[in-house]
């Protein structure tokens, strides 16, 4: 019973991870062209455009930091697997449970400061300090949602090694298994 | 109040063991940072990470990551890459290594276009890896290539951190990119004499392309030819828009995507759905990037504030030592640094402190400059915390482990202290140069 | 023995740099002036806070004293950008010390600045704003369709003069310059357009400044502040003031070193202004009164300070 709720839990937090992972990744070509758009309007047209430089640089911001919890998924973040890959599945597990929850410690402090720098934006009417100066919010609220959503696919990943200390299987399938085809970088 | 030196190496011991344990780099170094601080500062401390989420995201400079990141996506799913390494490998004819050296090649031009490790590095492993691992080379030949391949993006002009060592330090940018291009030059002579000799020794490391058994007809050669030709002329007009004055270093970087699409059109390779593949994959890879560098900034962040710049400014004083002795010891300085600390840091902290004292000594600041440079060259990939093992590990196939990237950099790294050397013992490699062009 | 209160304190300027130099000066000084009750800690350029972190560093108490240069925050803190000094302003230091002190700006700004946690100290004043250029500028019709690097402020007034603002980071404006990406650039002043060793890559100087004269705070956390004894706040504010002067003396001087130092290296001044072109700057900084007023209550105060001055 509990099991199903804990499951149920872990297969829900992926479903949404996955979600945004693929949808930020739409942003890429967006950044692109916004960047090219800059360069044929100033040499071209000779007209740079106010708006951009802080464009190209909030896209970046939010693939960068919404990327965070779809490359815990897929296990991308990078790690130093010297120790890590000669020991039993089981030992695995504990090493997880200790990165796991550090790496959680840190998202925890940054989502409670970005909820206070999103009050504090709001209040204060924060904007970018350019000619545009559009106003900088929604990025500390889009850190809050990032921050969130690395949370929950660390606590998920978290549980799944606690399971995986106890009885040596993890709880799902190995994201490795999972995803294999968007995790190699074949075309 | 706990000491620097002692706060110093409680992070290095906190680190080996969180690397230890295989957590992720990133949010590890920034959970370290975090923990140690609350308890030597307290919860203050934590309004550390605004600004530096802040200075990280919104700095120009990075978005060249994912702009290269995306064009290296796209050139090899569209085969465009292997176009490249194709047509120059029937320029440098059947011998062994002639991919790997093509991919030297190609890295400088790379190092041309981009001013920091992680575009470079990132940018021609996208391309060049899964060939060379393809063709049957040897893992850690493969590997170390990249390395020392995308590690030249900061050694060939422009270079942010020479940039940032120049008006420092009150010093000539021209003057030090020109007098970079002559210890550049040596780097990419020694890493393809380096290729050739061991290839030759241990002839396992880089096979020998079968021998087709229909030998490809003269259409072949020439569609083969054409197409690399393209693909290189993409290369041009990415450095021709830099040169051109058409676009800065990092926006140069959409130009080489927006170059990339319109060739895979042309080559009729183009899919909607390669783009979007492309994108997901460069998505994933910023991320992981940038999740390191907030996490490292974090980190070192912390440690400034703790003053462990104070440390390093006290270790210069009265040194009244012979002043190669002092040079030398600086660089020992910088490479030990180098352990924990990332490239523009160390420019930051050591460039200030440095540079007067090798000048009083007599020495020219824009030959100390680039020792600077050619020295974080080697810290950034020297283990445990490098940027450049960080940035190959992300772009490298799952099965290559981090055992393998620091095993590949052993012959690199003696390379490029061969490289530091020799400059260090040979001043004019960097100053003749400039003095003939500038003077 | 301990000090009863540790202070970090950050500027903008590298380490070993002239001006890092007078921000160590300040550090000191309030270290002997207090007897070491006060230790403050110097943090250079990019050492812990970054450049557009600095104001919101001193806010939150992360450090405790801070001089930031207003117009990396003109997001955060608007009325910082009316009092460094807007395009077209004075350079009269008579003139605005007037300003701040009979004329009413240094109250609205303590309030401006308190509103947001911030102690504001006596602010004191460096050298101007100029704008370097590839090709000479004979008139200012040849602003017309130039890139010009100019962030903020001092962009609007550029493209009041039919310039095109571009907007790039500081580290590449010295590629920039030389590709061609621009036409010129201003530096926050003529060192930092010496430090940015610009003048290899562009050679002339316009003659007439972006902004007379720059006045900056330096700004303290309130609750460090409030756990000073008054003696202790009267020492800051006596090292504060005595800062102001060396800033002052040592920045002409610094000023035309680097000047003689650029034009050693090549620098020349476009031709002197003709009275329409003064009268065209001083039009295009006055049309931009109006829209920094609205930006916010204390943008507002401050400028209509400026006005009744002028009737
Ligand atoms: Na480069
Ligand atoms: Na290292």
């Amino acid at each position: 019973m509990i099991m199903t709720a804990i499951r149920r839990y872990c297969l829900g937090v992926h479903t949404v991870v996955a979600f945004v992972g693929n949808s930020v990744s739409y942003l890429m070509p967006v950044l692109a062209c916004v960047v090219a758009f800059e360069v044929f309007s100033r040499y071209i047209l000779d007209e740079p455009t106010i708006w951009a430089y802080d464009v190209s640089l909030f896209l970046f911001g939010y693939i960068a930091a919404l990327g965070g919890a779809y490359a815990q998924q897929q296990r991308a973040h990078i790690n130093v697997d010297i120790l890590y890959n000669k020991v039993s599945a089981r030992t695995k597990g504990i090493f997880n449970l200790f990165s796991f929850a550090l790496a959680m410690f840190f998202v925890v402090i940054i989502c409670k400061m970005s909820i206070g720098k999103f009050e504090e934006a709001l209040e204060f009417n924060y904007r970018r300090q350019s000619e545009w100066a559009p106003q900088t919010h929604h990025y500390w609220l889009m850190i809050t949602v990032a921050c969130v959503l690395l949370i929950l696919q660390l606590s998920s990943d978290w549980i799944n090694s606690f399971h995986q200390a106890i009885t040596g299987k993890p709880l799902l399938l190995a994201p490795s298994q999972e995803s294999q085809e968007t995790q190699e970088g074949n075309p | 109040m706990i000491g620097i030196e002692a706060l110093t190496g409680i992070l290095l011991v906190c680190i080996i063991a969180a690397f230890a344990l295989g957590a992720p780099v990133g949010l590890a170094l920034g959970g370290i940072a975090m923990g140690i601080g609350y308890i030597t500062w307290g919860d203050a401390l934590f309004n550390v990470i605004p600004t530096t989420l802040e200075s990280t995201h919104f700095s120009f400079i990075l978005l060249a990551i994912p702009l290269y990141i995306y064009m290296g996506q796209l050139l090899t799913r569209s085969g465009i890459g292997d176009a490249m390494f194709n047509a120059s490998q029937m320029l440098i004819g059947r011998i062994r290594g002639s991919l790997a050296i093509s991919v030297i090649v190609v890295c400088s031009m790379i190092g041309a276009m981009v001013g920091i490790i992680g575009a470079g590095i990132m940018t021609s492993g996208s391309i060049a890896l899964r060939p060379m691992l393809e063709r049957g080379y040897d893992k850690r030949l493969a590997l170390g290539v990249i390395m020392a391949g995308g590690g030249l993006g900061i050694l060939i002009p422009p270079s942010i951190p020479m940039i940032m060592f120049a008006s420092s330090t009150q010093n000539s940018v021209g003057r030090m990119f020109i007098g970079a291009l002559v210890p550049a030059l040596i780097t990419i002579v020694l890493l393809i004499a380096y290729v050739v000799i061991s290839c030759k020794l241990n002839p396992k490391r880089a096979p020998l392309d079968a021998v087709p058994d229909v030998l490809p007809t003269a259409k072949e050669k020439l569609l083969t030819a054409r197409d690399g030709l393209l693909s290189l002329l993409l290369i041009v007009a990415v450095l021709g828009s830099i040169i051109m004055g058409i676009a800065t270093p990092t926006e140069s970087g959409a130009i080489g995507v927006v170059g990339a699409i319109v060739l895979a059109i042309l080559f009729k390779r183009f899919k909607p759905r390669m783009v979007q593949k492309a994108g997901m994959q460069a998505a994933l890879l910023v991320s992981v990037a940038l999740w390191i560098i907030v996490g490292a900034s974090v980190f070192s962040n912390f440690h400034l504030l703790m003053g462990v710049q104070n440390m390093v400014a006290g270790f210069t004083q009265d040194l009244g030592l012979p002043p190669i002795v002092i040079i030398m010891l600086f660089q020992l300085i910088m490479l030990l640094l180098g352990f924990i600390i990332d490239e523009f840091i160390i420019v930051l902290i050591c460039a200030p402190i440095f540079t007067p004292i090798a000048v009083a000594l007599g020495y020219d600041p824009i030959w100390f400059g680039i020792l600077m440079i050619l020295n974080i060259e080697i810290a950034v990939q020297t283990p445990p915390y490098g940027f450049a093992l960080f940035y190959l590990k992300g772009i490298a196939p799952p099965d290559v482990t981090m055992l393998d990237i620091y095993k590949s950099i052993l012959p690199f790294v003696l390379l490029k202290l061969c490289v530091l050397i020799t400059v260090m013992m040979f001043p004019e490699l960097v100053t003749w140069l400039p003095d003939l062009l500038m003077d | 023995h301990a000090a009863e209160h540790n202070w970090r304190f950050a500027n903008l300027y590298n380490r070993g740099t002239a001006f890092g130099e007078v921000y160590q000066n300040l550090a000191d000084n309030i270290n002997t002036m207090s007897n070491g009750r006060i230790n403050v800690q110097m943090l250079y350029a990019g050492e812990g806070v970054g450049q557009t972190g600095i104001l919101g560093s001193v806010k939150t108490g992360l450090i405790a004293m801070g001089a930031p240069f207003q117009s990396m925050h003109a997001g955060e803190l608007p009325a910082g950008v009316v009092e460094v000094g807007l395009p077209g302003g004075t350079d009269d230091v008579g003139e605005l010390s007037t300003l701040f002190h009979e004329k009413g700006w240094a109250p609205i700004l303590k309030e401006a600045y308190g509103s947001q946690g911030l102690v504001w100290l006596d602010p004191y004043v460096q050298p101007p704003v100029y704008v370097i250029t590839k090709d000479p500028i004979t008139s200012v019709e040849d602003f017309k369709g130039l890139k010009i690097r100019a962030p903020g402020a001092y962009g609007k007034f550029l493209r009041n003069l039919g310039a095109s603002p571009v907007s790039l980071s500081w580290s590449e404006i010295y590629t920039s310059l030389s590709t061609g990406v621009i036409d010129g650039s201003i530096g926050s002043n003529i060192i930092d357009h010496r430090d940015g060793n610009h003048v290899e890559v562009a050679k002339y100087m316009y003659p007439l400044p972006l902004a007379g004269a720059q006045v900056l705070p330096i700004v303290v956390n309130r609750n460090a502040w409030k756990k000073l004894s008054p003696d202790l706040q009267a020492i800051v504010e006596g090292a504060t003031a005595i800062h102001a002067q060396e800033q002052m003396t040592k920045s002409i001087l610094w000023e035309s070193e680097a000047l003689a130092d650029m034009q050693a290296k090549g620098l020349k001044w476009s031709p002197e202004p003709s009275d329409a072109d003064k009268v065209a700057w001083k039009e295009a900084g006055m049309g931009l009164l109006d829209e920094y007023a609205a930006s916010d209550k204390y943008s507002k105060q401050l400028i209509d300070v400026l006005r009744k001055e002028q009737q």
